[in-house]
């Protein structure tokens, strides 16, 4: 059973997967007031997403979310731009305030000053202090922290030398490469040593020998019980570092669980597929001979609305009756939002 | 190249040693707020010394206003001697010269009663003499200093103390560490009033300087008013920082429009601009060297110091309290 547990859809709507039972249906057995929780509640979950919406204006850049995360995981956060992957780092580091729903760290609102204490955290943004050196930065960032002078100076360093820049952190930022710049971004996040660290792309820009050691680091503190979230747009990338995924897709969370465990969901998961034929009777004809299909629903302008399981197989065997038959497909398109962003990565593609 | 430099990294890199274990050993205090933010208010200091577009022109608007003052010194400009009372005729002076030849003439012809044309002659030479403190008080204090120079000094630095922050996407770093967002706000007002100050005082002892006499004299009574006016204004473009995305463009937009046009209006209308209570302080101390209001008090409506003191201070006051909570309850989505 993953740790990492959500329900894309509150109201179980469709096309959204789940790998285990949901968080809120827990929360809301067990409710938990704000003002009750004590400050360093040590049973409190370092992140707890609870029902969080957030809305830019009219747009809506994170749609019902909860989530949990708890010690020792790393969880991939996977979507392409736009998904709202961004939005919920922003609102897990208490940058953004949720429009609906609460954001808690160890039981505090993550808008507070007292939870940021728990979190270290790695922007997306490439924008330094750049008249400064990696060191100076990182050591400005643990005075930030409120550390006296010596502590700033000890934590820079071990910082520093954790992400591999120990020797080149007294040039000036302005002169870094992206992936240095990265590294300097990851040593301020782990200096005051957080037990949630939350990781907006932190592999972009870095070359393949730097993400071996990125994520070897990655692991090692997952050992030590760190929480860590990571985003990225690329579903392998991800694969590479952790078990663990959330996809999203137009501000929700699509599916969550293991890799493995998606794909196999996926599988039993019947979901609508669109096609466009000149031939549209006789297409249906064959495509119910096929196993993973359940139904097929004929509509108007040659459209067939067709019911099938196991996504990858169906396409693989679609793909060989329209050659072996030469049926013309005007238009193929999966109906279901959620399942056509979680197809979109499982199959290599994009999908929002 | 690049790779070769990240190929030194494999070598460096040191997963198996965290900050936990580099720091378990050492004794060290636990984190305090109050050093957090001692911290950000000098770091915010040496940030602001950046000279950034909004400073190089209030640098150049002060080159620009040392010289023009200077030219006029050295043509000895500040007294009434060249001023005239109609276009085309002579200038005081030569009126008054006039007079007293007409005068001399008169008193050779008529001795008597010549004494009181001598004493009103001599009186308006006097006059004119005297003249260079009102003249440069009235024209580049009251109207140009404090009505132009003073409001564009200030929002040069204050709109860029958390403005510049966003600009350049820099505010996340603030934003997540474990400081208050009010004490954010506050010590980049802190950190900001150095820097304001000290240029508008400095920038207004050169304008005096270059001015030479009337200069020394009238920065030795209008600094506390500059002082206090420069506080306002910094609390207010201060905001602007936190409300408006483009604080500078909004700040010149309130530094031309309300300061200047509300300021000059009659009744109570000027009120609202910070620059009527400091010529309020400005007239109010030059009173007790000989020089009132250029307008009449039942037109100006002048306020005592006291009253004027507790508007520029309270001003400052209240405007750093709501953007402390303003600050505090904003999101910076754009920004960071």
């Amino acid at each position: 059973m993953p740790e990492l547990l959500e329900p894309a859809d509150p109201r179980g709507g469709s096309g959204a997967l789940s790998v285990a039972p949901p968080v809120e249906r827990a929360l809301q057995t067990e409710p938990r007031p704000a003002a009750r929780v004590p400050a360093t509640a040590p049973l409190e979950p370092p992140l707890v997403f609870e029902r969080v919406s957030k809305w830019y204006g009219p747009v809506i850049g994170v749609n019902q979310v909860t989530l949990e995360l708890r010690p020792g995981v790393m969880t991939g956060l996977v979507g392409s731009n736009g998904a709202g992957k961004s939005t919920l780092m922003r609102l897990a580091t208490g940058q953004l305030k949720p429009s609906l729903g609460r954001v808690r760290i160890r039981g505090l609102d993550a808008w507070s000053a007292e939870a940021k204490r728990h979190v270290g955290y790695c922007p997306d943004v490439d924008s330094f202090y750049e008249e400064m050196s990696g060191r100076q930065f990182v050591e400005a960032m643990a005075r930030l922290c409120g550390y006296d002078r010596g502590a700033a100076v000890r934590r820079a360093g071990a910082a520093l030398e954790q992400v591999g820049m120990a020797g080149r952190a007294e040039r000036r930022l302005r002169g870094y490469s992206k992936g240095m710049r990265q590294r300097i971004k990851l040593a301020q996040a782990l200096l005051h040593d957080p037990e949630l660290l939350i990781l907006d792309e932190p592999l972009s820009g870095i070359d393949p020998i730097g993400r071996q050691e990125f994520v070897a680091l990655f692991r090692h503190l997952v050992e030590r019980g760190k929480c860590l979230l990571i985003s990225s747009h690329e579903l392998e990338e991800l694969e590479k570092l952790t078990d663990h995924v959330a996809i999203m897709a137009r501000g929700r969370i699509a599916a969550v669980g293991s890799v493995a465990q998606i794909r196999e969901l996926l599988d039993d998961h019947p979901h609508s597929i669109l096609i466009v034929s000149d031939q549209p009777r006789e297409l249906a004809g064959m495509l119910l001979r096929l196993s993973d299909v359940i139904g097929v629903e004929l509509a108007e302008d040659n459209r067939l609305v067709v019911q099938a399981k196991n996504p990858k197989r169906f396409f693989a065997e679609f793909t060989r009756l329209v050659l072996e038959e030469n049926f013309q497909v005007e238009h193929l398109e999966t109906l279901d939002d959620s399942t056509h962003a979680v197809l979109g990565y499982l199959l290599g593609g994009g999908g929002r | 190249m690049e790779s070769g430099q990240e190929q030194l990294v494999t070598i460096g890199l040191q997963p198996e040693t965290s900050v936990l274990d580099a720091v378990a050993s050492s004794s060290e205090s636990s984190p305090s707020t109050v050093r957090a933010w001692c911290y950000l208010v000098w770091l915010s200091m040496q940030r602001q010394a950046r000279a950034r577009q909004m400073v190089l022109i209030a640098l150049s608007l002060l080159i620009f206003t040392f010289t023009l003052v200077a030219l006029n010194t050295a043509g000895g400009r500040w007294t009434m001697h060249r001023w005239r009372a109609m276009r085309g005729g002579p200038n005081f002076q030569q009126a008054v010269d006039h007079m007293q030849a007409g005068a001399a003439v008169a008193s050779a012809a008529a001795p008597l009663g010549t004494g009181v044309t001598e004493a009103v002659l001599t009186a308006a030479q006097r006059a004119m003499d005297d003249s260079a403190f009102a003249v440069f008080s009235r024209w580049m204090v009251y109207s140009i200093f404090v009505g132009f120079l003073l409001p564009i000094w200030s929002l040069s630095f204050a709109t860029e103390a958390l403005g510049g922050e966003r600009e350049a996407r820099s505010l996340v770093w603030l934003l997540s560490r474990p400081l208050p967002r009010p004490a954010i706000y506050a010590a980049k007002f802190v950190a900001l009033l150095p820097w304001v100050l000290g240029f508008n005082l400095g920038g207004f002892g050169l304008v005096c300087l270059a001015a030479g006499e009337p200069g020394r004299q009238a920065f030795a009574l209008f600094w506390p008013a500059v002082a206090g006016a420069t506080l306002a204004f910094a609390a207010l473009f201060h905001l602007m920082s936190a409300v408006f995305r483009r604080p500078a463009i909004i700040a010149i937009v309130y530094a031309f429009f309300l300061e200047t046009v509300l300021g000059s209006m009659p009744g109570y209308m000027k009120r609202i601009s910070v620059g009527f209570y400091t010529r309020c302080l400005m007239f109010d101390a030059a009173q007790d060297h000989g020089l009132p209001p250029p307008e009449r008090p039942s037109v100006y409506l002048p306020v005592d110091p006291l009253t004027a003191w507790t508007v520029l201070l309270g001003v400052t006051a209240v405007l750093l309290m709501v953007g402390m909570v303003v600050f505090a309850r904003s999101e910076y989505c754009e920004d960071v």
